[in-house]
């Protein structure tokens, strides 16, 4: 059974009973109250009825006037007198009346008793006038039972009814409502498979259990993207890094031997060759410096870590790697305080990902002078990566995280599309935030966010 | 020594790039103490100034960005800024200008070259006129030169800009 259809019924029994003992409640108070009022009324006329019948007290005529002035008459209204003798019981009066021997017994011990039958209402008392002690029984059919408590039953079923039907309209709306976005999310994960790992579940703001589900959820995919993209990235890189070197090796070497050369040509042949080996060894090193993000999605360590450090580290893997970049650390905005340089995050993958934009800024900018800010408020540390290269087209910045996307204006530079979004998930895995902006041919600025880590 | 400075502000990162280029003059013993000032029409009818609140004005004049980046200036320029206020002036004639600058003891202020402030709000007025007419020195700083960036508006906006201010 659906959790919605479940609440629905939950949510209905509960409006049910809820509803079934209220209406209990009011026709039972109601009915006692109409049987004890009826009861007080036979009374008043029991003892009337005795006072002008046995009593003779004052002017009877004028008794008889006065009741039937103010009394309206009951339906089968009768008063019955029996004179209390000792030693005889009440046996023949009782199977005429066909009330019970109990019923007279405890007129006379206890003063009064009630009885009713059919919705025939007795009630008997005791009383002492001057000719001596009476039973004086008087009776009526009781009105209320006979009309008012079915009006009142009828309309106690109809407002149950109603009631139902109205709750049930709002258990299913509010079932409906509760379980909106559960079935929103669902739908948007049956969405992602492994080949759109970059969609993300939609994060509404309000600060519901639902969202912490979604965070979460959010959380894993960018873990699982980005041990995806981290392999991605070094096959890409190691492809593209290590050919050039290799190119030149072979070819030098087949040059040379395409004939018997002099022993200088020779030296000066393997000078070139040792030095692109050298060259090959380095890159080979950084990337696999690269490669060792220790990251499998599941282990990954969160330490202390200071940014300015890291971009020097970063300076250096990428110099190894292309040795033509120029790229200046500018330190002109760098806090007093290098506590607030401090973040909580993994080195090797936020070194990947700063690699990543900073080589991202050589190589679109024909390796032009990138400059690269560090500052710091009070909540965030800010790297800034700025270069004065090709940009980015207005139109299609809003690609640039779609995995394999590659701007329309690179098809001359090599790459294969996989760095940024990388370099995203790894920002996102830190809580930060990272903001393109860019104009075509005057250069893009990348600005990351990384929240200063508290250490207490 | 200590000094007060007042810059006028349209709360954009462009005017802190004023705010840095002007610490980057001053020599490390001076001690500042920073107002950025926004000039801002208030309605008079009683209810908004019963329910006026300096703070939310403020909160809602400025954005995210430009408190970041005043962190930012902060922190570089930790021991010469004894404060950074942002502050809003809301008076009509030159005394009241006046009655304001010498109560908050501005002793200098600053206005870029290239001075061309873009107000968020209907309601924000330029208080160019006013801090010429007052007597306060003045010192200009940038260049006249605009340069379009990319980074317009974030923070980023904040490292870069050496040359102009706009």
């Amino acid at each position: 059974m659906k959790i919605q259809i479940k609440t629905m019924l939950i949510l209905l029994s509960a409006f049910l009973s809820i509803i079934l003992l209220f209406s209990g409640f009011v026709y039972l108070s109601v009915s006692k109250y109409s049987y004890e009022d009826f009861y007080k009324l036979l009374e008043i006329r029991a003892v009337t009825a005795a006072k002008i019948e046995l009593d003779q007290q004052g002017s009877s005529q004028e008794m008889v006037a006065l009741r039937n002035e103010f009394f309206e008459k009951l339906p089968l209204e009768k008063d019955r007198y029996y004179r209390i003798s000792p030693g005889e019981s009440f046996k023949n009066e009782s199977e005429e009346l066909g009330l019970p021997i109990s019923f007279f017994n405890e007129i006379i011990k206890k003063g009064g008793s009630e009885y009713n039958k059919n919705s025939m209402f007795y009630k008997g008392i005791r009383y002492k006038s001057k000719q001596g002690e009476y039973v004086v029984i008087a009776s009526a059919q009781n009105y209320f039972e006979l009309h008012h408590s079915a009006y009142l039953r009828r309309t106690l079923i109809f407002a149950i009814v109603a009631a139902f039907l109205f709750s049930a309209l709002i258990a299913l709306y509010f079932s409906r409502f509760v379980f909106r976005p559960l079935r929103k999310i669902t739908d948007r994960v049956k969405e992602i498979s492994s080949e759109n790992l970059h969609l993300r579940l939609d994060n509404n703001m309000n600060n519901d259990e639902l969202t912490d589900l979604t965070r979460t959820f959010n959380n894993m995919l960018d873990r699982i993207e980005t041990s995806f993209e981290t392999q991605n990235n070094f096959i890409s890189n190691a492809s593209h890094e290590l050919r050039t070197p290799l190119t030149a090796i072979i070819g030098e070497a087949d040059v040379t031997l395409s004939k018997i050369r002099t022993i200088d040509e020779y030296i000066e042949t393997i000078k070139v060759i040792l030095d692109e080996a050298e060259t090959l060894d380095r890159k080979t090193k950084a990337l696999l410096f690269l490669a060792q993000t220790g990251f499998n999605g599941k282990n990954q360590k969160f330490d202390k870590l200071r940014i300015d450090q890291l971009l020097w580290d970063v300076k250096e893997t990428i110099e190894k790697i292309n040795t033509d970049s120029r790229i200046h650390i500018d330190m002109s905005l760098l806090p007093e305080n290098p506590i607030k340089l401090k973040v909580k995050g993994n080195e090797q993958l936020l070194h990947l990902a700063l690699s990543n934009i900073i080589s991202n800024a050589c190589k679109y900018s024909n390796n032009n002078v990138v400059h690269v800010s560090i500052g710091a408020s009070d909540q965030n540390v800010f790297v800034i990566v700025k270069d004065h290269g090709i940009g980015i087209p207005d139109k299609e910045l809003k690609y640039i995280y779609d995995p394999f996307f590659r701007a329309s204006n690179t098809l001359k530079y090599e790459g294969y599309g996989i760095g940024l979004p990388l370099t995203r998930n790894i920002i996102r895995l830190h809580n930060g935030e990272i903001l393109v902006s860019s104009i075509v041919g005057q250069g893009t600025t990348v600005q990351i966010n990384l929240p200063i880590g508290r250490f207490d | 020594m200590e000094k007060t400075v007042l810059i006028p502000t349209d709360f954009s990162i462009a005017s802190l790039n004023i705010v840095k280029n002007y610490l980057n003059e001053q020599p490390a013993d001076v001690k500042l103490n920073i107002i950025l000032l926004h000039g801002l029409h208030q309605t008079d009818s009683i209810t908004s100034l019963l329910f006026c609140s300096k703070s939310r004005m403020l909160e809602e004049l400025t954005s995210k960005e430009f408190n970041e980046g005043c962190h930012v200036l902060k922190n570089k320029y930790a021991s010469q800024i004894r404060s950074i206020r942002k502050d809003v002036f809301s008076g009509f004639t030159q005394a009241a200008f006046n009655n304001y600058a010498e109560a908050n003891r501005i002793d200098e202020v600053c206005i870029p070259i290239l001075y061309n402030p873009r107000f968020n709000s209907k309601n924000s007025f330029d208080l160019l006129p006013y801090i010429k007419a007052s007597k306060l020195p003045i010192q200009t700083i940038g260049s006249a030169v605009d340069v379009p960036m990319p980074e317009k508006g974030e923070v980023a906006e904040l490292f870069f800009n050496r040359v102009s201010v706009s």
